[in-house]
């Protein structure tokens, strides 16, 4: 037998990077075409008075949807069942499916970076606000108040500066939805079926729930949903430090409607929640690496 | 009907068994390939050509038995044995469409460490192939020559061409077989062809194992086989080419 040996992760990782940078250029090439779009209207925008684009990194979730997308284009010829020409290659397979998977991920971070540099461009040409602080109104309490209720003294007023550590939130949500979707990519053998059957599997216990009149079912279900998309460390909290979630409109006791924070977003919250998140998804990857491991 | 010369081997499979639910894909395969030979794995579709191959390539798992490449378990040293391997699947697709014939060459590269660039751009020439094209452009014929160039440019010790001349024109055929002629003059490689066109590599091959829906009919030297079938038809005289024995081979086992 000849001294052959199999290429080092460091070769692996070099050339996973170089052609799925190659692989992507095609949905790179878009976004450039609409980051263009945007910049044009941005400073059409400011130069008819319109105002300037504020650099605000926690309210983008749109890196957090490309990591959401980007699984599927990294794996899309490369699926772990069946005998794809990656799986032929001389490397042991789960070491190639992390190489690959970090490949894909070191791109969504040069996207994300990208990005940022962008808005934080545009926002300098257009004279936005970079430092992000904002007027807000905030009520006394976490529980939005029946409309026409709400005493107008008792909403606070106050300068809120976003901690810059929230600029991180791009790259934390991105890592997170990409984590969570490539474990469903590679950890089902259909997983769109697997997320739809899901879904139309809560449709149906909803429709059969309320059918058997059980009147609790649906705002129980709601309680349940809104906790996991609004609550302290729901889904917001990674995408959005709850900037999102936390803000809503309320009408006073003297009819005027306005926007109000129900509490302002605490970097506790941001980080408990990413950290809860992003183990989910590495847990669901550690089981999808294993269902596809060298056979033995 | 299972005889090879006791040299080393490359390839040995032990009572080999695939099941696929119900279906048996292998059933209790041993073949031996000695090391510098030519295998050739005949049988019909469905037979468990690709079966094999792709569990001397740790892509499947056998249900029982084992393999090995030159010594090697397939099933514990994976990308050990996949190294030693150029492979030729039996499907003609590019597996990355957006990637040029180039492109492609030069990501295969990256996984070989033996990989021969001078012996690659050769092949390059010799198989006609256009690197600046997108491989998922390609005619049939022009990808299995790209293949057939992946699957070589490394100088493997062992080829597995699951049929390496399907889609190829009369011309591309005879410069891939030319070719792979001078490969094995040129590189000590054992080489195991599955293929329906046995006439094509009757002068290239050593040994033949006959397949027939998943258990190994028969595994003998080329003349030994061709002896054995002229002793089993006494009367015919006419010459026996290696399919006709084959085919002879096969209707037999089937009238029984």
């Amino acid at each position: 037998m000849s001294d052959r040996r199999p290429p080092t992760i460091a070769q692996v990782i070099r050339e996973q990077f170089k052609a799925t940078g190659l692989s992507l250029r095609i949905y790179l090439m878009i976004a450039a075409g609409l980051l263009l779009v945007a910049t044009f209207l941005a400073i059409t925008d400011f130069i008819n008075g319109r105002g300037g684009v504020e650099f605000a990194p926690e309210l983008s979730m749109i890196p957090a949807f490309a990591g959401a997308l980007l699984p599927i284009a990294v794996w899309h010829r490369d699926r772990p069942f069946g005998s794809r020409f990656l799986w032929t290659l001389p490397f042991d397979r789960t070491r190639h499916t992390l190489a690959k998977m970090l490949a894909g991920w070191m791109w969504l971070m040069i996207a994300g970076a990208t990005f940022l540099v962008w808005l934080l461009i545009l926002a300098l040409i257009t004279k936005g606000n970079i430092a992000g602080d904002e007027v807000v109104k905030l009520l006394p309490s976490t529980v939005i108040p029946d409309p026409v209720t709400l005493d107008p003294s008792l909403v606070r007023t106050m300068t809120w500066i976003p901690p810059k550590a929230l600029w991180l939130v791009p790259f934390t949500s991105a890592t997170a939805t990409y984590l969570l979707v490539t474990a469903i990519t590679l950890g089902f053998k259909h997983p769109f079926r697997w997320i739809l059957g899901t879904v139309a599997l809560v449709y149906l216990m909803a429709a059969i729930g309320h059918g058997l009149a059980a009147d609790a079912f649906w705002p129980r279900l709601g309680r349940i949903t809104n906790t996991l998309m609004e609550g302290r460390y729901g889904v917001d909290a990674v995408l959005s430090a709850r900037t999102e979630s936390l803000h809503t409109q309320v009408v006073l006791s003297n009819a005027e409607r306005i926007g109000v924070w129900r509490a302002l977003p605490k970097i506790s919250d941001w980080l408990i929640a990413t950290l809860l998140w992003t183990s989910i998804g590495i847990t669901g990857l550690i089981a999808a690496l294993y269902r596809n491991r060298e056979q033995r | 009907m299972t005889t090879t010369n006791a040299t080393a081997l490359a390839v040995e499979t032990t009572n080999l068994v695939k099941h696929y639910g119900d279906q048996v894909a292998l059933d209790s395969v041993s073949f031996n390939v000695p090391e510098g030979s030519v295998y050739v794995l005949v049988g019909a579709n469905g037979a468990g050509k690709s079966t094999t191959f792709k569990i001397l390539l740790n892509l499947e798992r056998p249900t029982s038995g084992d393999a090995k490449v030159f010594g090697l378990r397939t099933d514990a040293n994976g990308p050990q044995a996949r190294v030693q391997i150029g492979y030729v699947p039996e499907q003609q697709e590019s597996p990355y469409p957006w990637m040029t014939s180039g492109r492609l060459l030069e990501y295969v590269a990256a996984y070989y460490p033996s990989w021969d660039a001078a012996y690659a751009a050769h092949l390059v020439k010799s198989l006609n192939i256009r690197t600046g094209k997108k491989s998922g452009t390609l005619s049939k014929g022009e990808l299995r020559r790209l293949q057939l160039a992946m699957a070589m440019a490394h100088r493997p010790p062992l080829l597995l061409l699951d049929e390496p001349t399907e889609g190829l024109d009369i011309i591309a055929r005879k410069q891939a077989l030319s070719l792979l002629a001078e490969h094995l003059a040129d590189s000590p490689t054992t080489v195991i062809i599955a293929t329906h066109h046995v006439h094509e590599v009757d002068s290239l091959t050593d040994y033949v194992g006959v397949l027939k829906e998943g258990k190994l009919q028969a595994q003998m030297q080329r003349d030994e086989l061709r002896k054995f079938v002229a002793t089993q038809r006494p009367n015919d005289t006419r010459p026996l080419s290696l399919e006709d024995a084959i085919a002879t081979l096969l209707s037999e086992e089937t009238s029984r």
